[in-house]
C-alpha cells in the first residue's frame, strides 16, 4: 500500500503568476489609454521646422490643444508643398470646427477655460498646433478667436532643437548668459 | 486490473492516463502570457514615437472678451516691423526697416540681435528688448515662415512680439 505522504506523487513546484498577469494587464491598459489621449489631442500634421529654434518643452500646465489641421497631415517630402487652407480646427481631443466658424472656436476655448477655472486653475494656456504649410490668413483668425476667449498665453508649436529645448520662455526677462541669434 | 506488487514491474507497465484529480484543474497560461507580452512591447515601443514637438510662448493681448482686431488704440511707439512677403512659391522675402536685405531666418536673428539695445550684455542698438515688434506677413505666407520670424525675434530677446491682424497685413 502506498504511503499516505506521497499519495499524489512527488511535489510539483509551480510559480504563482497571477500577480504578474495583473500588473501586465494594468500596464497594457495604461499604455492604451495614454496612446489614445495623446493621439486624439494631436492631429497628424507637419509642424514648423525652425532655424536656431527657441522652442522648449511645455511644462505641467492647465492646457487646451488647438489644432489647425491641413488637408493632408501625413504627407511626405517638403512640408511646404502642402495645401495652404485648413481642413478643420480641433479644440481639445474631440471638438471639431470649420475653420470659418471662429465663434464656435472661441466658445469652445472659453468653455474649456471655464471648466479649468471651476476646477481651481488660474486659467488655461493654449497650445496652438498649426501645419507649416498653412497660409497666415488661415491661422491668424484662429489665433484671434483663441485670444478673444480671454486666453492670455498661447504657445506656438514647432519642432524642438536636436539637443532638447533650451530657449527661455518669452517674457522671462533678460540677464541670462548666452547670445541670441547665431 | 491487478496491481503489480514489484515496483520495477510496475514501472515497466504502460502508464494509464491520469484522471484529473478533484480541485486541481490547471489552465495553461503560457500562450496568453506570450500574447500579453507582445502587446505590452508593442505599446511600449509605439508610445515612444510621439514626435519631439516644443513650443514658443506668445503673450497676446490680455483683454477679456475682446479681439486683437478691435484693439484700435495706437501703440505708444512705432513698432519694429518685420515684413514677410510671399514670393509666389513656398519661399518668402524678409525685410526689416533700416536694415540691409535679409536672406533667411538665421540672418534675421542676427540682424534683430544687432538692433537690440541691451547695456547689460554690452550691446548698443536702436531698440530696447521691450520695444514692440510687429510681424507683418502677407496672407499667403506659410505658417512655417511666420513662426520662424517669431522665433528669430524671441531668439534676439525681444519680449513684446505681436502678429499683425490679417486685415492690416492683408493680401
Amino acid at each position: 500500500m502506498a504511503s499516505q505522504v506521497f499519495k499524489r506523487g512527488p511535489v510539483k513546484a509551480e510559480m504563482n503568476i497571477t500577480p504578474l498577469i495583473d500588473v501586465v494587464f494594468l500596464l497594457i491598459v495604461f499604455f492604451m489609454l495614454v496612446n489614445k489621449i495623446v493621439s486624439d489631442e494631436s492631429v497628424p500634421m507637419r509642424v514648423p521646422v525652425l532655424d536656431n529654434p527657441q522652442t522648449r518643452e511645455v511644462g505641467e500646465v492647465e492646457r487646451v490643444v488647438v489644432n489647425v489641421a491641413p488637408a493632408r497631415g501625413n504627407r511626405q517630402g517638403d512640408p511646404l508643398e502642402g495645401e495652404g487652407n485648413a481642413q478643420f480646427v480641433q479644440v481639445g481631443a474631440s471638438l471639431r470646427f470649420d475653420p470659418e466658424d471662429l465663434g464656435g472656436i472661441t466658445a469652445a476655448v472659453a468653455s474649456a477655460k471655464a471648466t479649468a477655472e471651476a476646477g481651481g486653475a488660474s486659467g488655461v494656456e493654449v497650445i496652438l498646433r498649426a501645419d507649416s504649410a498653412l497660409f497666415y490668413d488661415t491661422v491668424q483668425p484662429v489665433l484671434d478667436a483663441v485670444t478673444e476667449a480671454g486666453v492670455e498665453t498661447v504657445h506656438l508649436t514647432a519642432f524642438l532643437p536636436d539637443d532638447g529645448g533650451v530657449g527661455e520662455p518669452l517674457g522671462a526677462g533678460g540677464g541670462a548668459s548666452g547670445g541670441g541669434g547665431g | 486490473m491487478a496491481q503489480v506488487a514489484d515496483p520495477i514491474q510496475r514501472r515497466l507497465q504502460p502508464k494509464r492516463t491520469r484522471k484529473p484529480e478533484k480541485g486541481s484543474m490547471n489552465l495553461n497560461l503560457t500562450s496568453m502570457i506570450d500574447v500579453i507580452f507582445l502587446l505590452l512591447v508593442y505599446f511600449v515601443v509605439t508610445a515612444s514615437f510621439v514626435e519631439d514637438e516644443g513650443v514658443i510662448t506668445a503673450r497676446l493681448p490680455q483683454r477679456e472678451g475682446e479681439s486683437q482686431q478691435t484693439d484700435t488704440t495706437p501703440p505708444p511707439t512705432q513698432p519694429l516691423r518685420i515684413t514677410l512677403a510671399s514670393t509666389g512659391s513656398h519661399d518668402v522675402r524678409l525685410s526689416v526697416p533700416g536694415a540691409p536685405p535679409v536672406r533667411g531666418f538665421s540672418e534675421l536673428g542676427v540682424v534683430l540681435d544687432g538692433l537690440m539695445d541691451d547695456p547689460e550684455r554690452g550691446k548698443r542698438g536702436l531698440f530696447e528688448s521691450t520695444h514692440p515688434v510687429l510681424i507683418v506677413p502677407d496672407g499667403q505666407v506659410r505658417w512655417q515662415h511666420v513662426v520662424n520670424a517669431f522665433n528669430a525675434a524671441v531668439g534676439a530677446r525681444f519680449s513684446n512680439v505681436r502678429f499683425v491682424p490679417v486685415e492690416e497685413g492683408g493680401r
